[in-house]
């Protein structure tokens, strides 16, 4: 399969850094273009703009230190939750060929598959999906 | 006569500083008293929702998942969701009270039920809570009249398009799910596109509005957009999702709605009960502890014929071209359907 499009998870956080990370990496072997994708959630108000241009200004400026050319990442801002936002990212018009999230989702403390968002996309993604884990458990 | 399912304001369910507080239902319930209907109002509180009922939406494995993650401590769900180690239970007991109440109104065979009760549940898809909701209650109400074989018709006039009840009936022949809505908003689904599956195509009415949508684009959209479907539908119940968050002093979006548009929605929405007795509003969202109370009264009060106050109802010169939007994307839609049918499989 060619890999033409990854989309990955993006909502700030350490795991969401690391697994930009390794997006990136993986875009820049693979020639492909990179989309983040930034869900807004029910608690999410338009209001959020600033924080949200933030985050894009952060995920940009990390892109453009892994080598990704400007014309190559996009920002992309998704209504629902993380789990649907990635999913409809494999989709039109967005059509991702792969899915990257970071492991740790809000939820710390695994064993239960509810309330984490790589465990959620594990079950139903319709695309290929890396799931990064974070450096070390704790 | 309004029968009250529940009231279950589910105070162990609660995060500090959530809008989706126990405050709602005591709002919603004060709404009720400010129309003193005294001997006209039945209180009838729930019970936990049999486990064989809820399976009639929700898979048992899924239950057993969600009663097993609270019973642990509960915690995120999602980003928006939380839960305690009692919010199974209380979830169970929202549903109960949405069945306790259809089951009165069968015996009564007359006046209207209102669920006041939380969490939530419009959001909550067959096997996953999200959205404030952990299990879906108009739902499971919806999958229990159409076990009895009745023909079932859900409005959903919450701010939030209803993605969890859209996707659990939708190749569902015998539900016919209207929702209006704000869009783009969570959860991102609810486009006028989506009209159903092949086994129930049209039979999902989504009506996406735009930020300050005002109350005559809700009623023309349901009018226009949903009126033909219920014809052609003929349903046997009517189920409101009634969310009251899109007033325009709710705090998670961003409809200019006043509380006497909600007593023109329920008009038109009792426009298409098909006899006494067969309308029952679930509580959905609405966390302007006010607004909640006003709408609630003004909904019911017009729904009762009871004397009310509400604010004037609210128009707006875009509302027709907002509806319009939402007509020619269904329209199209259900053009590409026919065509592909026609096509067949080969
Ligand atoms: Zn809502």
């Amino acid at each position: 399969m060619t890999v033409r499009t990854i989309a990955v998870g993006y909502d700030g956080s350490i795991g969401a850094q690391l697994a930009a990370r390794f997006a990136f990496d993986l875009a820049n072997q693979l020639g492909a273009n990179i989309v983040l994708v930034h869900a807004i959630g029910l608690l999410g108000r338009t209001d959020e703009i600033e924080i949200v241009r933030d985050l894009e200004e952060t995920a940009v400026v990390m892109a453009g230190e892994a080598g990704i050319d400007p014309g190559h990442a996009r920002w992309h801002v998704s209504q629902g939750d993380p789990c649907s936002a990635l999913l409809r990212a494999g989709n039109p018009p967005l059509s991702a060929d792969l899915l990257v999230v970071g492991s740790r989702g809000h939820r710390n403390d695994a064993g239960l598959p509810l309330g984490s968002t790589s465990h959620e996309l594990a079950e139903r993604a319709t695309v290929p999906l890396v799931i990064v884990p974070s450096t070390r458990a704790d | 006569m309004l029968i009250v399912g529940g009231p279950v304001p589910s105070p162990e369910h609660h995060r500090v500083g959530h809008p989706e507080r126990p405050g709602r239902v005591e709002a919603a319930m004060a709404g009720i008293d400010d129309l003193h209907l005294d001997e006209d109002v039945e209180v009838v509180p729930g019970q936990a929702a049999p486990l064989d009922r809820l399976a009639l939406v929700h898979p048992p494995a899924f239950l057993q998942e969600l009663a097993a993650f609270c019973g642990a401590g509960g915690g995120d769900l999602d980003p928006d969701t939380y839960s305690t180690p009692q919010s199974f239970e209380a979830a169970r007991r929202v549903v109960g009270a949405g069945l306790a109440a259809i089951d009165r109104l069968k015996v009564l065979q007359a006046g209207v039920a209102f669920v006041a009760a939380r969490p939530p549940g419009h959001h909550a898809l067959a096997d996953r809570a999200m959205g404030f909701c952990l299990l879906n209650a108009v739902a499971v109400g919806a999958a229990s009249l159409v076990a009895e074989g009745e023909r079932v018709l859900i409005v959903d006039w919450d701010v939030h398009h209803g993605n969890g009840t859209q996707a659990i009936f939708w190749n569902d022949p015998s539900v016919l799910y209207v929702s209006t809505h704000q869009w783009p908003l969570y959860p991102g689904t609810g486009a006028a596109r989506e009209i159903g599956g092949a086994d129930a195509l049209e039979l999902t009415v989504n009506v996406p509005l735009g930020p300050g949508a005002t109350g005559d684009a809700l009623r023309r959209g349901i009018d226009e957009l949903a009126g033909p479907a219920v014809d052609a539908f003929g349903p046997t119940w009517v189920l409101v999702s009634a969310g009251f968050d899109a007033h325009r002093d709710d705090p998670l979006a961003d409809f200019a709605l006043s509380s006497g548009d909600f007593a023109e929605l329920a008009k038109t929405v009792q426009g298409f009960v098909p006899r006494p007795g067969r309308l029952a509003l679930f509580l959905e969202g609405g966390y302007d502890l006010l607004a909640v109370r006003g709408s609630v009264a003004a909904t019911l009060g017009e729904l009762l014929g009871a004397p009310y106050d509400a604010e004037d109802p609210t128009s707006d010169d875009r509302s027709g071209a907002m509806v319009e939007r939402a007509r020619a994307e269904r329209v199209r839609a259900i053009r590409s359907a026919e065509e592909l049918e026609r096509e067949g499989p080969g």
